[in-house]
């Protein structure tokens, strides 16, 4: 059984724990596209410089260049270090878990980053005083590592979701090229040329001292690459198919927030995607710098609503059928349920004479191990907002037997006693924290509570649903 | 144990130490540049505009500054890495503990990197002194709070005792007695670190440090060369006087194994390491200049010393955790595959980046 190390839970007051880990990333991904995608058109645009076809080129890289150093050089390297430790403050055990797992694929990807801080700092540097081809040298070098860095990192994310054959044979690289690894390398390598392209658009804007037949002109080489877009329905289809059918479900109706950022995100693609072709591909229009802005702040919206939903489509689980959202493996449940998920946790509550009963107490430590990585008590997704009007029983029940309730959130992992403390800890809660509080001992409560999770079992929703389904299907009749 | 660090160990443990010890030492060399570095050129721009300009070392500091602090951010990635393989719990303990606290590190760091750029700009040249004087002082600041931060999480992870009560009171502060002693002597122990590597730039730019120094780069009666020795010796001398005082705060059982089997040649190293250089920037003081062979000599026992450093800093942590705990996690991570990618992607990168380096020194000379 994967062991299992308490640690302390980070209270983010009324926030909840993934739209911060969420917010930090949809930044990070972002300036991490410009990057990439930047490495890639600054090459292109010195080769094309050097063959005589664009005019200007060698002005425009090396401005670009600069804002690519003041942005990606700085807030990518610290927001990709504050993906670290804010996954730390949220999950420990998922990011300990990836980090076990990839140390090595984490090590290689270092290398390239290493690579390219020097390339890119020596160009930032030196590059207006050097010859073409080292000029050119350089900025592949810078694009070829800034690329590979998303080519590991990728491997690693797409593990999360689809770790395929790893989750049986346990090889790394089975878990690196898992199903999902390729479809998502070409779309996020589409995605941030894009996104350098339409940063490029608002740059040339931005410059006073060309004419706008210059920016014109400008604008129309670097807008080349957004032609790859064309592929990116595809690719978003490959990307599906490649996807658990639950996971899918979720973001094509199942949960109505995953499917409306899916439907932004494939919006805003879809304009920007039309835009570049109409506008700027076929130059029938002229970009200017507000155009830009917005196209570039629409690329930011589908790469948010992109990230939402990679994010929310594993749910119940952080890393697929290994660890569930709580960062309880499938395989602790069961014991979970005998010996109690607040046993082993040294940690005391830290608001402890905030709660009139040791039940109350109780529920506190237990909703802290099981519920407060997606929920809160009194803010984002509150649990007793969202239970605000199911009977007691009800709640009893609900939570016993959570992976029903809802699919998206996995089984409850704890004693009928410390899945009552939290009912009446809501229940607490929802009548407004009253001083005095009566404790439920009712042993045939417990005992129904102990029926309705041994009915659930220990699986997920999804599983529960296609035994469900089979059954139905066996049994011939749509009615049972 | 009767062998020295990191002998001893199970292979695996000692495949994660080694790792950690030696990227660290990386990391350190370019945290030592931007630490001391910032401290150098904020207490430089106390003296003016004029001296400022007399100065070599404050102008090519103001240059290189951020540049260093990407390489420093870039070289702390790696230990990073190891350091959640070998002490994963004691790591990730700490910084949940001290939570926001901690993570106040990020925006800082981020603050401070655009201070850099800011006190190199055209835009500051053209405003009062006194903005240069601020803004330097604050990137230094934010510096000193990040290091501060990193030592008082690391007392922290060491001090498995105090988690839970530090947990249930919601502090996110720890002090202990080896906090200031601590951050002391890395503070302190950084001006050895940028001596020499003030001393290695200016030679890789054809200055004339191996020659007696022409009057206009004396400040305050210095020669740049003396500047460095004066710099490398206080540094030497402050640090030493830190660890002294850091090591009383430490256990007797601590202390045992640092100057037992484990850490005693480790240790020696240490005090080798600070006497060769001692004795190299006490020889530059007195001639005012410093030739590449007694260079060399010097920057061999600033290795010795920074390595001998951070072995018995690893041993300290040893005696600290729970060992045997760890060792099953050292051991499934060493059997997890793709140690020979890494190996074959690090060299080529290596490989490339010293390409590029040589590319952009010959590209210079033909431009
Ligand atoms: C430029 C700003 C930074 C400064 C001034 C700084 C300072 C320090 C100091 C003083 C220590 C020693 C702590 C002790 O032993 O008491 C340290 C250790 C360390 N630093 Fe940095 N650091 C900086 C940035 C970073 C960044 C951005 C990272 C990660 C990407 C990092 C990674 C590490 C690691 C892994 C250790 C070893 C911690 C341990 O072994 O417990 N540092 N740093």
């Amino acid at each position: 059984m994967t062991p299992l190390i308490p640690y302390p839970v980070v209270d983010l007051g009324p926030l909840m724990k993934g739209l911060v880990i969420g917010g930090l990333g949809i930044f990070h991904v972002f300036i991490a596209q410009f990057a990439i995608g930047g490495g890639m058109l600054l090459a292109y645009l010195q080769w094309l410089d050097m063959r005589g076809q664009c005019v200007h080129g060698r002005r425009f890289i090396d401005g670009y260049f600069r804002v690519l150093v003041l942005i990606s050089f700085v807030v990518g390297a610290v927001t990709g270090v504050a993906m670290w430790f804010t996954s730390i403050q949220i999950s420990p055990q998922t990011i300990g878990v990836m980090v076990g797992e990839f140390h090595w694929v984490w090590a290689t990807e270092w290398s390239f980053f290493c690579l390219e801080v020097v390339a890119g700092y020596l160009f930032y540097r030196y590059g207006s005083r050097l010859p073409d081809r080292t000029r050119l040298s350089l900025l592949v070098l810078y694009a070829f590592a800034a690329w590979m860095s998303l080519f590991w990192i990728n491997g690693i994310l797409t593990w999360q979701l689809t770790p395929g054959a790893w989750l049986e044979s346990r090889y790394v690289w089975d878990g690196f090229f898992n199903p999902g690894f390729w479809p998502s390398l070409i779309f996020r390598t589409i995605t941030s040329a894009a996104t350098a392209s339409l940063a490029a658009c608002v740059l040339i804007n931005a410059v006073p001292a060309f004419s706008r037949e210059e920016k014109a002109k400008l604008i129309g080489v670097c807008a080349r690459p957004l032609i790859f877009m064309l592929a990116m329905p595809l690719l978003g289809v490959w990307y599906f198919a490649t996807m658990p059918a639950d996971s899918r479900g979720w973001a094509t109706g199942g949960s109505v927030p995953m499917t409306m950022f899916l439907t932004m995100a494939v919006g805003c693609s879809l304009l920007v995607g039309l835009y570049a072709v109409v506008a700027i591909l076929r130059q029938r229009l002229f970009i200017n710098g507000a155009t830009s802005t917005l196209l570039l702040a629409l690329a930011f919206v589908a790469t948010a609503g992109g990230e939402f939903v990679r994010e929310g489509v594993r749910k119940p689980f952080t890393v697929r059928q290994y660890l569930y959202s709580n960062a309880i493996p499938p395989d602790a449940v069961a014991d979970l349920r005998r010996r109690g998920c607040t046993t082993d946790d040294p940690y005391p509550l830290r608001d402890a004479e905030a709660y009139p009963t040791p039940q109350l107490k109780l529920g506190a430590k237990a909703f802290r191990v099981q519920c407060s990585v997606c929920h809160t008590l009194e803010g984002v997704n509150a649990v007793p907002e969202l239970a605000a009007h199911w009977s007691i029983d009800q709640k009893r029940l609900n939570i016993a037997q959570l992976q029903r309730t809802k699919p998206f959130m996995p089984p409850f992992a704890g004693t009928p006693e410390e899945l009552e403390a939290i009912v009446q800890l809501v229940t607490w809660v929802e009548a407004g924290r009253p001083p005095q509080w009566q404790p439920s001992n009712d042993p045939a409560v417990r005992q129904q509570i102990a029926r309705w999770l041994d009915e659930a079992g220990t699986g997920p929703g999804y599983e529960l649903a296609a035994a469900a389904a089979a059954e139905l299907a066996a049994a011939g009749s749509p009615l049972r | 144990m009767s062998l020295p660090f990191p002998f001893g160990f199970p292979a695996a443990t000692q495949l994660y130490l080694v790792l950690l010890v030696a990227t660290l030492l990386v990391h350190m060399i370019f945290m030592h540049y931007v630490l001391a570095g910032t401290a150098y050129l904020a207490c430089g721009r106390l003296f003016g505009r004029q001296r400022a300009a007399d100065c070599g070392w404050q102008q090519r500091l103001a240059d290189w500054l951020p540049f260093a602090t990407g390489l420093a951010i870039t070289a702390g990635v790696a230990p990073l890495l190891f350091l959640q393989i070998l002490y994963q719990r004691e790591f990730y303990t700490a910084n949940l503990l001290l939570s926001h606290r901690w993570m106040a590190i990020l925006p800082v760091l981020l603050v401070c990197f655009y201070l850099l750029y800011l006190q190199k700009s055209s835009w500051i040249s053209r405003r009062a002194w006194g903005w240069r004087v601020v803004v330097t002082w604050l990137a230094f600041a934010g510096f000193g709070f990040i290091a501060w931060s990193w030592t008082e999480n690391h007392l922290l992870s060491l001090d498995q005792q105090a988690w839970a009560a530090l947990y249930a009171a919601g502090e996110l502060r720890y002090a202990t007695a080896g906090l200031l002693p601590r951050l002391a002597a890395w503070f302190l122990l950084a001006f050895p670190t940028l001596a020499i590597e003030l001393f290695w730039q200016g030679w890789l730019v054809g200055e004339p440090l191996d020659r007696p120094a022409a009057e206009s780069s004396r400040v305050l009666g210095l020669a740049p060369v003396q500047r460095l020795a004066v710099m490398g010796l206080a540094g030497l001398l402050g640090g030493t006087v830190a660890l002294i005082a850091y090591a009383i705060t430490l256990p007797v059982e601590t202390r045992a194994a640092v100057t037992g089997p484990l850490g005693g040649w480790w240790l020696l190293a240490l005090g080798l390491g600070f006497c060769l250089q001692a004795a190299v920037w006490g020889l530059a003081l007195r001639a005012g200049r410093l030739g590449r062979p007694l260079a060399g000599l010097l920057t061999a026992g600033w290795l010795l010393g920074l390595a001998g450093l951070l072995a018995v800093r690893e041993v300290i942590r040893l005696e600290a955790v729970d060992l045997e705990a760890l060792l099953p996690q050292h051991e499934r991570a060493a059997g997890i595959g793709g140690l020979p990618v890494f190996l074959i992607f690090a060299t080529l990168s290596v490989a490339a980046i010293s390409w590029s380096v040589a590319a952009v020194r010959r590209g210079l000379v033909s431009g």
